[in-house]
Order: C-alpha cells, then structure tokens, then sequence
C-alpha cells in the first residue's frame, strides 16, 4: 500500500489546496501545518473515547478551512506586489511588467558598455562583441524576469520555456563568442599574410579585443548556468515539497509516519 | 476609550484575545489551541471550519505570536509562542473588552440601576 493512502486526511488537503490562492511555498506550509493539527486532534479525540469515523469527522469539521477562511488566508499571505497592485486591470499589468523587462534588458546593455567603455575595450572592438553585448542583456533581463516572477510576484508558474531560454542563452553565448574569435583570427591571419610587418601592431590589438569578447560571454554564461542551475534546483525542491504534501510522490516513503494503516 | 463601535472589529478582537490568552501558558499547535479554547471556555467558544487559521497567521505577521516549525518522525509540525509584543496586545485589548461589557451591561441594566 502507498504511503499516500495511509494519510487519510489527502483527499481533504487536496481540496483545500486547489482553493488556496499564496504562493506554492507558503501553500506547502499550510498544508503541513493542516495535517499535522488533523492527525493529532483525530487521535487525541479517539483517545477521549471516539470511534475512529467520529473523530475523523469532529477533526475535519474543527480544522479544515471553509471558503472564508481560505480567502482569507489568501489575503493575508498574497505577496506585497499583489496586494499593492489589486486595482489595476490585468492587460495594464501585464503590459507594465513587459516594458519594465524591455527597460531592464536596455539598462543591462547600458551598464555592459560603460563598463567596457571605463577598461578601454571599445576602441576597437571585435564586431562580435555587440551580438554578445545583446544576448548578454536578454539574459540578464530573463534572469531579472524570472527572480521578480518567483520572488516579488510569489507565481511559482514559471513556464519550463524561460528557463530553457536561460540555459540555452548561457550556451549560445560562448558558442558566439568563440566562433567571432576564429574569425577575426582568420582574418588576421589573412591581413598578416599581406602585412608581416604589421604583426607587432595587430597580434596585441587582436589579444586584446577578442579576449574581451570571450572574457564578457563567458562571465554571462556562468553567471546564467549558475543562475539556471540554482532556479532549476529550488523550483524542483519546491515543486517536490508540493508534491509530497499532497501525497502525489511516494518516493520518500520514510517520511510519513503510518498511522491508522 | 474608542466611541466608534466596529462589530465586527469587536468579535476579531475576542478571538484574537482568546487565542493569545491560551498561549499565555506555553507554545502550543493549532490543534491544542482549539482544544484548549473549547474546553477551557466548556464549549462556548469554539473554532470551526479552520477560522482558527487566518487568526494564528494574521497574529504570526502582526509580530503578536512567533510560529516555529519543527519535525518529528518525519512530520512537520508548527508551534506557536506567545511575544512580548503579544503579552503587551493582550494586556490592552482585554482592558477594552472590559470597559466595552462594563458598558453594555450598563446599558442592558437601564439607567436607573445601580452597577454591579
């Protein structure tokens, strides 16, 4: 017998769940914090001398939330953004939130170039560097997104698709990277071949110039696989905590104790 | 005293007091709070449908009461500690609670009647 069909109390956490309107974590807690109440009410009732239905039924009747109090859980656990942002229509939201992605992408590009500007790695720069610089800003605008979604909206929702942008950004970069580093090498080679007399001049600029183009994706590239890295593993522990709190994974069958089996 | 009488303000406050005046005598689960309400009062106030909730966590985020979570045999389980801020709440609002049945009473007695 699974372990799920040992908590008898599932069926009512999994109604109170779909009702429930916080973020997944929270959610989670309040269903922990839910079960336990039922179980040990249930017992300390049927040790008053309850049958074991009575009991069950008095704990489901005393603790589980009815639709206010689950409204108003939900008021008091929406996330501040929500609360602060109740009276505006959903299209306006939705559109503000874009423009402010829009935004946050071009003050990343900004915040790349004056940086390159202050190390004097755009006086010549590869002409690689500029798709770098903007995929580098998509990035970091994604990453941007994805925190606000997770941390400031409290919408765990968040679609496998953008952290599959994340993780494939990560890779395009460097893959841009080393590719526009071969080519301005071949053609350096081309203009050496020609020039020879220039190699002095040409070998350090080129150095330089395509060492900051592969130096600036690589530090986008780790920065957005770690950041995948840590959003893929709290999303899954969080998703694995929901699960496990409305007995749909059985693969922590320690976890529970067995009662009333 | 505040003149404007809130109804409904008056019943959150009996609730949140009561539930604060359990957990004068130590940390407690959810449960043990209803239970403890119920009995102690012999079953005149009694939480049901899980209205204890939204009390517990608007007390919790208020700063009143401080949840802390702890795991046994691999349940996870959530107590709840009464603060000081909490014991300095509770002090005030029973104050007013009495002040406000003093003058009930008053007003049910007649004007004529002496008070008890």
């Amino acid at each position: 017998m699974s372990t799920a069909a040992l908590r008898r109390f599932l069926p009512a956490l999994r109604k109170v769940e779909g009702e429930l309107r916080v973020p997944l974590p929270v959610r989670v807690r309040i269903l922990h914090e839910l079960e336990y109440d039922l179980e040990e009410l249930r017992d300390r009732l049927a040790a008053e001398g309850l049958t074991p239905e009575e009991a069950e039924t008095r704990a489901l009747e005393a603790l589980v939330p009815d639709p206010f109090a689950i409204r108003e859980l939900g008021r008091l656990h929406t996330p501040l953004y929500g609360r602060l942002t109740r009276g505006v229509a959903d299209h306006r939201l939705r559109l503000a939130e874009r423009s402010a992605l829009a935004l946050t992408a071009a003050f990343v590009l900004l915040v790349e170039t004056l940086a390159l500007l202050r190390a004097d790695l755009l006086a010549d720069p590869s002409p690689f560097l500029w798709p770098v610089l903007g995929l580098g800003a998509l990035l970091g605008a994604t990453i941007l997104g994805t925190g606000f979604e997770l941390w400031v909206k409290g919408d765990h929702r968040v679609p496998e698709r953008r952290l599959d942008a994340v993780v494939t950004l990560s890779m395009v970069l460097p893959v841009v990277a080393v590719g526009g580093a071969f080519i301005d090498f071949c053609r350096l080679a081309a203009t050496l071949e020609l020039t020879p007399d220039r190699a002095l001049v040409l070998l350090p600029a080129w150095l330089v110039r395509d060492g900051a183009l592969l130096a600036v994706a690589l530090l986008f590239a780790t920065a957005g696989a770690w950041t995948w890295f840590v959003l893929t593993r709290w999303l899954a522990t969080v998703r694995e905590a929901h699960r496990e709190a409305l007995g749909l994974d059985d693969r922590f069958p320690e976890t529970r104790r067995v009662r009333h089996g | 005293m505040e003149n404007d009488f809130d109804v409904q303000g008056f019943a959150r406050d009996i609730h949140e007091v009561i539930v604060l005046s359990t957990l004068r005598a130590g940390p407690k689960h959810g449960y043990q709070i209803a239970l403890d309400v119920e009995e102690d009062s012999n079953g005149l106030f009694r939480f049901r449908h899980g209205t204890l909730y939204p009390i517990l966590h608007r007390l919790e985020e208020e700063g009143l009461i401080r949840g802390s979570w702890s795991s046994t045999g691999g349940r996870r389980k959530k107590v709840y500690a009464l603060t000081s801020a909490g014991t300095r709440h509770l002090e005030g609002r029973t104050g007013r609670i009495q002040e406000i049945t003093a003058r009930l009473m008053q007003l049910l007695r007649g004007p004529g009647e002496a008070p008890a």
